[in-house]
């Protein structure tokens, strides 16, 4: 039942848009960058920085090594955070007692931003991959742990009814009717913890690295290379986007039947 | 065994607890409900029909009272019970093939067997072409559709129907009624059908129970036995009854 729909003059202009936005953005920058003051490096500039930076790499690490330290961080600590985030979000949205006893402690941990942790994280685990990851992994737990223990208790009650009614063991419930309308909350969830877990990488790499990108930025700050932190951002901001995209890509292979409309 | 109860249902009474009291939500019924009959519980809006339903199939507990099925005393799940619902049930992660094979599954049947034995209710109701498609693909009287398969394919003697149609539009209401009789007639099993429009009772019921609003209690048994099928809803017999059960139907203005 596949629609056949003629690309209209609308389709073209929608299409065309987001090339627009970003020709835009970069003519922007050009006319900012091109002032007397240059409070900003000018396209150009970042372009040569970008070129150089591959003859020559920072810290003897390629660009492709500093985005795979940064990234590696993110999906370890982001890992951990689903290992024990989902069973853990499971347990207190579906039992009562563990909601109780646990709940009450996790929202009062939950307000504390992730970056409040780095005193204590340095302290016990000091200033190498251990403390960052720990460090991810705190930022990356609320999201996937709120948005389980959320689709838990927004299953609806009617398919828990559905399958009593035909003879479901509770086991049964929780594994095909909890679960599947819990997925697609769980990988929401997923969703903001990367975004999280990217924002928390970056500040810790910041404060002790020798590689990441948030240590490229910081970097160019010390010497004054203005150029090379803007290229950092960019990677930063397209990385990111990346990131994002595999998720929802990934969404669209397990919920099939989220996307698929006649 | 013709013409014996297939389920009787004994002084059930139902308590509410509301905000600063108890209310009476059921007073009191009891019912037989003949093998392979098709009973319909008319009554006005939210005056307590689901939540009998919901007891009979051991989703809730009455406060008092019992529930036989032939003649044997049950309390809680009962396999011999399946349940149509308005608010269809049908899981929206499972394709039409896996939702109608959905209670064989949690009884531990191998997929083939049970996909075989699902195919043959998706064909009764007419979805046959439709196995893989998702709920979401379907209309509103197909996702229905999908949730009779699904009860059939239980194995289930006694069907509950709770105002199954009622939030499909007029057209496909008067056609699905028209499809759960043809469905009945060819796979007969004793049906306690929901619903609080007087004229989808009169289509199809053999007897209609007639409650009044809360607390609900049984006011009326009507026998239409003698209605032939096809019932036309224009035939002078048909709006007799009709106009009569209207006069004795409580109103609730919500």
């Amino acid at each position: 039942m596949k629609k056949i729909r003629n690309i209209t003059r609308r389709d073209v202009f929608l299409a065309v848009l987001p090339v627009l936005s970003i020709l835009m953005a970069i003519g922007l920058w050009l006319l900012v960058s091109s002032g007397e003051d240059h409070i900003i490096p000018t396209p150009g500039e970042v372009y040569e920085r970008a070129v150089r930076l591959f003859e020559k790499p920072i810290n003897h690490v390629s660009l492709w090594g500093h985005i795979w330290a940064s990234v590696k961080r993110v999906l370890i600590g982001l890992f951990f955070a689903c290992v024990t985030g989902i069973p853990f979000g499971l347990l207190i949205g579906w039992n009562k007692t563990c909601r109780s006893v646990l709940k009450p402690l996790f929202d009062l941990i939950r307000p504390i931003p992730a970056l409040a942790w780095i005193p204590l994280m340095t302290l016990w685990f000091g200033i190498g991959e251990t403390s960052k990851i720990a460090l991810i992994y705190m930022g990356t737990l609320r999201p996937v742990l709120v948005n389980t223990y959320a689709g838990v208790s927004m299953t609806p009650q009617i398919n828990i009814d559905v399958a009593r009614v035909f003879g479901a063991s509770q086991f049964q419930v929780v594994k095909d009717i909890v679960m599947p309308s819990t997925l697609s909350a769980i990988l929401a969830g997923i969703k903001t913890a990367l975004g999280t877990g990217w924002i928390v990488v970056l500040a810790a790499e910041m404060i002790s690295a020798n590689t990441g990108l948030g240590f490229m930025i910081i970097r160019g700050s010390n010497v004054a290379d203005l150029a090379l932190v803007i290229f950092a951002m960019l990677i930063i901001g397209i990385v990111g986007a990346l990131l994002s995209a595999v998720l929802t890509f990934l969404e669209r292979k397990l919920c099939p039947w989220k996307t698929v409309i006649n | 065994m013709e013409n014996s109860n297939k389920l009787e249902i004994r002084e059930v009474s139902k308590l509410f607890l509301t905000q600063d009291s108890y209310k009476e939500a059921i007073e009191n019924v009891s019912l037989d409900v003949k093998e392979n009959e098709f009973l319909v519980l008319l009554g006005p809006g939210e005056c307590g029909k689901t939540v009998l339903l919901n007891i009979i199939a051991g989703l809730m507990e009455a406060d008092s009272g019992e529930i036989y099925i032939d003649g044997r005393k049950t309390g809680g799940i009962n396999p011999q019970i399946g349940m149509i619902f308005q608010e269809l049930g049908i899981l929206p992660w499972l394709t039409v093939r896996d939702n109608v094979s959905m209670p064989a599954k949690f009884k531990g049947q191998p997929k083939k067997e049970r996909y075989e034995h699902g195919q043959k209710y998706i064909d009764l109701v007419g979805l046959h072409g439709f196995e893989k498609y998702y709920p979401n693909q379907l209309s509103g009287g197909m996702k229905q559709r999908v949730g009779i398969a699904r009860a059939y394919a239980s194995g289930c003697d006694i069907l509950l129907m709770d105002e199954p149609f009622g939030k499909l539009d007029a057209q496909t209401r008067y056609s699905m009624q028209e499809e759960i009789l043809k469905i009945w007639e060819q796979n007969k099993k004793t049906v306690i059908f929901v619903t609080n429009n007087i004229e989808e009772a009169v289509y199809l019921g053999d007897r209609i129970v007639l409650f009044t609003a809360s607390p609900m209690s049984v006011r009326h048994v009507y026998d239409l036995t003698d209605l032939p099928r096809p019932r036309n809803y224009t035939d002078e017999k048909f709006l007799q009854i009709r106009s009569e059960i209207n006069q004795h139907m409580d109103l609730v203005v919500k």
